[in-house]
């Protein structure tokens, strides 16, 4: 009897408190309008942004990435006056990579902390969860990371879910663009692939097996190994793939298991006997600091080829040079795409709400559909069909220039947009 | 684990004031829609189904002495199937249904083979049982999606024919009938555990010779708890569908089925309510860390050690030795209430 | 021909092996020190694979960003994780030996989610690698086909450990009252050993174990803050096909579990994860004392 007095009691004292402080919580209506006083013609002071990515685990630099990156636009934006006199307010916080914890961070974000926009999320599965809780929420979200193609092609274009956007290019960068550039050289025949064993992994194998022997029907795809999540040694999978003499390796596995894997190739010996690795987010920054001094050593012999989803050595425009100098002078490091993604979705979400001339979400919705906004990795152009932006990410080799004190992705190879991503209606 | 029980004799105003207490507990809890936030309802709906996962663990884990790290698999199956099922037939019983038989499918098959075992053996054949689930999800992608999950799942309305037809696609609706399961859920554990079933596995957990003795084939009743726990696994896991409309691997792994082992730990195993106020706190502390910092790991760490090392049995038991003795003798010493032996 | 388009020859299933012997010798470091101290302690310690990713982060701010001797940066670093060791097991885990396994794997899962904040404090979120060292450059050729250096060392480096770790148990004066501490800890007590200091200086030699191979691994795996999580259930695994406690056990249990991996990914592709859970569940319902086990 007396357990139960107790455990009640306890439950009873607990729940309050969470009662309490979810009620204590409770965002005072978007955008804090009790405050006012002198209001921007939006009716609102503040416009709140919430972030979400990695900031925990293995790939704790992405999320911390996109936290820089956003922070620093609204820095800006809220030194010269704001969004029509709205100051931006950011908060970021960690999706853990897990799907139900991104879920639970954006309603916390848009129903507790009141956040009228949100931005963000590294994984592919947590954005697939997001979808259908964005549509509940009502609640724009610009996806800065996560590369599935499903996110954009399916739940945008086929389920229409009007509020995601994504920023970032997906997976096309990783596998089609690729096969473009290599169709081109007759040298490379036998291609194989050391895949990240999870969808995105998968996908870009497909993907890119489908491109090229559409135009080179000569290769043959020789060998393939998989690398769970989380591999640390990959010596087995590449002695595999040499075993089968292959001219190419495609490989995606990312971040800090790229580094390791490229690293245990190299002391296999696989840089003799190959023409190309291709790494397909190889281009990533952390990826870049980590290889810099192999790169400077020639460790790859010239082979290593990557790309990223933007290089901050590309364009040479003023824009560009203009953020990576901000940028640096603020983080003092080098942007990743994510942090360029997380910085250009603050930016054209202030194009959209001015505008639109509000924040409503149907009216941002319409003016972010077929915008055309000039960004650091160039002019991003939002589908109105799939709210993909579009824009144009070399390809090259990782290279070392004295210009840079890491290494970058340099003798690129530029393949217009519009050539490599794939179009509605996606079938 | 001592069994003393220094204050058997308590009076029949106790039991109306813990009665009363429930009532509340429920009132506040039917309340919630109505003056919360949405964001709080559906925490509090997450927390309710961390409570169904956890109470149900610690028939195993509590009553029993076996410490499962492989539940999560039990959960993830319930929680797939359930999925599957919506993704078909827009029948939610049917979906909840399907989920939960298939768990208890799985958490037979498994049982049979866990429980020739004890202690640490129990534990690390149950954690490998349950990675072997969390692998196939992983590798089936066609028919799990893979690392991707199971996303968009469509809510079905919860329909008797001619009668009535509720759509449980709103959350609040969905509140209710979750709310109503739970207590169903926790109400049939309360009478199993109170049981001659419920004293035959604490009878074993605390001396297996004894029980065998009384000529009780311990191997049966090890299975029976094992599966009842199960059960409990896949209709949280089924439950937790409509609620976040998606499914994903993460659900099978072992980091998840520490997190009924945590709620059961912090609340205190050997008590009834300790998984309930344990799966609670749980909620409580990471939600109220996230709000003030993104190092919610090592401030969550520090709490799980301290918790640990200062509250070993638990709040509840550690609340029910030193502070609610206090005030029981506190609160009858001030309204001279007779002090009849039993209740 | 394989599916996948890999010819099979001697060579290369002859090749594998080697490679799956060098993952067995990463394996073997790290599960060597968990089955130490589950022996004599009687803890299954959660936060063991924590204590290799400390090791290779000291390992690399030494070597790498402070540019000491490889050789000194692997030894400070291994003691350097001693020293941590020495401080949990004083500070801590001395108050959970009598206390339910279930209390004792959360106290120490708790020290996982501690150090993987602490980690990321101080190294940030990135995941770090230094150079390799130049000695360890370039390959060897076997079986015609060239195979690094470096796992070369590393499978040396292995045995060597498990030597050094037999004469230390086996043939010393610590050694015998560890063993005696691990068969009888009141019977030992009885005869005048100071089992408080024991039970120390084991958790600090197997938490150094830990610190060695995390500071092996550095220059060619990276350490970021999931490594203790990503490496501990192999070790687990290892430690439990080996028999809970038994280190010759655990030695071949690596063994087997570093060929599995490197087999399973050239012949049954996909599948070697879920191989190895099942082997891990076959030897606990056949042989739960483990391979070698009595």
């Amino acid at each position: 009897m007396q357990k139960r007095v107790l455990g009640m009691m306890t439950a009873l004292f607990v729940l309050l408190c969470i009662v309490a402080v979810g009620c204590a919580q409770k965002a005072p209506a978007p955008g804090g309008k009790e405050q006012g006083g002198k209001k921007s013609p939006l009716g609102v002071d503040v416009i709140k942004i919430g972030g979400q990515g990695a900031l925990s685990g293995s790939h704790a630099d992405y999320g911390r990435q996109m936290q820089m990156g956003a922070t620093l636009a609204a820095e800006e934006i809220n030194a010269a006056g704001g969004i029509m006199g709205a100051k931006i307010e950011l908060k970021f916080m960690d999706e853990e990579l897990k799907p139900p914890v991104a879920q639970k961070n954006a309603r916390y974000l848009v129903k507790d902390w009141g956040a009228n926009f949100l931005v963000g999320i590294d994984s592919s599965g947590s954005a697939l969860a997001l979808g259908p809780v964005l549509k509940e929420l009502n609640t724009i979200q610009f996806f800065t990371h996560a590369g599935t193609e499903k996110l954009t092609e399916d739940l945008v274009y086929k389920q229409g879910i009007k509020q995601i956007f994504r920023m970032t290019v997906p997976v096309y960068q990783d596998a089609i663009l690729p096969a473009l550039v290599f169709k081109d050289m007759p040298e490379l025949k036998r291609f194989a692939a050391l895949n990240a064993d999870y969808e995105y992994g998968h996908t870009s194998w497909k993907m890119f097996k489908e491109t090229l022997s559409k135009y080179r029907p000569d290769v043959e795809f020789v060998a393939e190994a998989n690398a769970p999540f989380g591999t640390t040694d990959f010596s087995a999978h590449i002695s595999k793939l040499l075993a089968a003499n292959p001219d190419v390796i495609f490989a995606t596995p990312w971040a800090g298991e790229a580094v390791t894997m490229l690293r245990q190739a190299q002391a296999q010996g696989v840089f003799d006997k190959i023409k190309i690795w291709w790494q397909a987010m190889g281009g990533s920054v952390d990826v870049m600091e980590a290889l810099s001094t192999d790169i400077q050593k020639d460790a790859f012999k010239g082979k290593l080829w990557g790309t990223a989803r933007y290089l901050h050595n590309w364009p040479d425009t003023p824009e560009n040079r203009a953020f990576v100098q901000a940028f640096l002078k603020r983080w003092a490091r080098y942007p990743n795409y994510s942090a360029e993604a997380s910085y250009s979705s603050v930016y054209a979400l202030k194009a959209a709400i001015e505008k639109a001339g509000s924040i409503e979400t149907d009216k941002v919705i319409k003016a972010l559909e077929g915008m055309k906004i000039m960004t650091p990795a160039g002019e991003r152009y939002i589908r109105p069909e799939d709210h993909q932006a579009v824009y144009t990410v070399p390809m090259g080799r990782a290279v070392w220039s004295s210009d840079y004190p890491i290494a970058i992705i340099g003798d690129l190879k530029v393949v217009p947009a519009e050539n490599y991503y794939r179009k509605p209606p996606f079938n | 684990m001592a069994r003393t029980n220094p204050a058997r004799n308590i009076s029949n105003s106790s039991r109306i004031i813990s009665l009363s207490l429930l009532g509340f507990l429920i009132l506040i809890l039917l309340g919630v829609p109505l003056f919360a936030s949405s964001y709080v309802c559906w925490i509090i709906g997450n927390v309710l189904i961390l409570i169904l996962f956890a109470a149900g663990f610690n028939l195993l884990f509590g009553y029993s002495g076996l410490l499962s790290f492989g539940h999560a698999g039990f959960y993830a199956v319930g929680a797939y199937v359930c999925a599957k099922m919506l993704m078909t037939i827009p029948s939610l019983p049917l979906a909840l249904a399907a989920g939960v038989f298939a768990a208890g499918l799985v958490s037979v098959v498994i049982g049979f083979f866990c429980i020739r075992h004890t202690r640490i053996y129990f534990a690390m054949l149950t954690l490998s049982f349950g990675m072997m689930i969390h692998s196939i999800i992983w590798k089936w992608r066609a028919v799990t999606g893979g690392d991707d999950g199971l996303v968009n799942v469509p809510v079905a309305p919860l329909r008797v024919p001619g009668l009535l037809s509720i759509d449980l696609g709103r959350a609040e609706n969905y509140y209710y009938f979750l709310l109503t399961l739970v207590i169903l859920g926790i109400a049939l554990l309360w009478r199993l555990v109170h049981s001659p079933l419920g004293l035959v596995f604490q009878g074993i957990r605390d001396s297996e010779t004894r029980v065998a003795f009384c000529g009780l084939s311990i191997q049966k009743y090890r299975l029976i708890v094992f599966t009842i726990s199960g059960l409990y696994a896949g209709l949280s896991g089924a439950l937790i569908i409509p609620l976040i409309k998606a499914a994903d691997p993460g659900m099978a792994h072992w980091t998840f089925s520490a997190e009924p082992v945590l709620a059961c730990l912090l609340g205190g195993a050997h008590t009834f309510a300790g998984p309930v106020v344990g799966a609670i706190l749980l909620y409580v502390i990471k939600e109220l860390i996230i709000r003030f910092t993104e190092h919610w790991s090592l401030i969550l760490g520090v709490a799980v050690i301290l918790l640990v090392l200062i509250f070993r049995g638990g709040i509840v038991s550690v609340l029910e030795k030193g502070l609610l003795p206090r005030l029981i003798g506190f609160f009858e010493r001030g309204v001279k209430v007779d002090r009849s032996p039993g209740s | 021909m394989l599916k996948g388009g890999v010819s099979l020859d001697f060579s290369t299933i002859l090749y594998q092996g080697l490679v799956g012997l060098n993952l067995a010798m990463y394996l073997w470091l790290i599960a060597a020190g968990l089955t130490i101290a589950f022996g004599v302690l009687g803890v299954l310690n959660f936060a063991h694979g924590s204590l290799y990713m400390l090791g290779a982060y000291f390992a690399f701010s030494l070597y790498g960003a402070w540019k000491l001797n490889f050789w000194l940066a692997i030894f400070l670093a291994a003691a350097l994780v001693g020293v941590v060791g020495l401080i949990m097991e004083r500070f801590f885990f001395k108050y959970i030996y009598k206390l339910d396994e279930a209390y004792q794997l959360i106290l120490t899962f708790g020290f996982v989610l501690v150090f993987s904040d602490v980690v990321k404090i101080a190294w940030g979120g990135v995941f770090t690698i230094p150079p390799l060292p130049d000695i360890f450059k370039g390959t060897v050729g076997i079986l015609g086909r060239p195979f690094p250096v470096y796992n070369l060392f590393i499978i040396s480096a292995g045995i060597i450990v498990a030597i050094v770790i037999w004469v230390l148990l086996e043939r010393g004066w610590w050694g015998k009252m560890v063993r005696a501490t691990a068969s009888d800890r009141e019977m030992a007590s009885a005869m005048g050993i100071n089992i408080a200091t024991i039970f120390t200086s084991v958790f600090v030699f197997a938490a150094a174990l830990a610190g060695l191979g995390g500071a092996l691994s550095t220059p060619v795996r990276v350490v970021d803050p999931g490594v203790g999580t990503a490496v501990i259930i192999q070790a687990f695994v290892i430690t439990v096909i080996g028999g809970l406690g038994n280190l010759k056990g655990a030695f071949v249990g690596a063994l087997i579990v570093g060929l599995v991996s490197a087999y399973g990914i050239l012949l049954f592709p996909g599948v070697e994860l879920f191989l190895i859970y099942v082997i891990m569940a076959l030897v606990l319902l056949i042989k739960p004392k483990g391979l070698l086990g009595g």
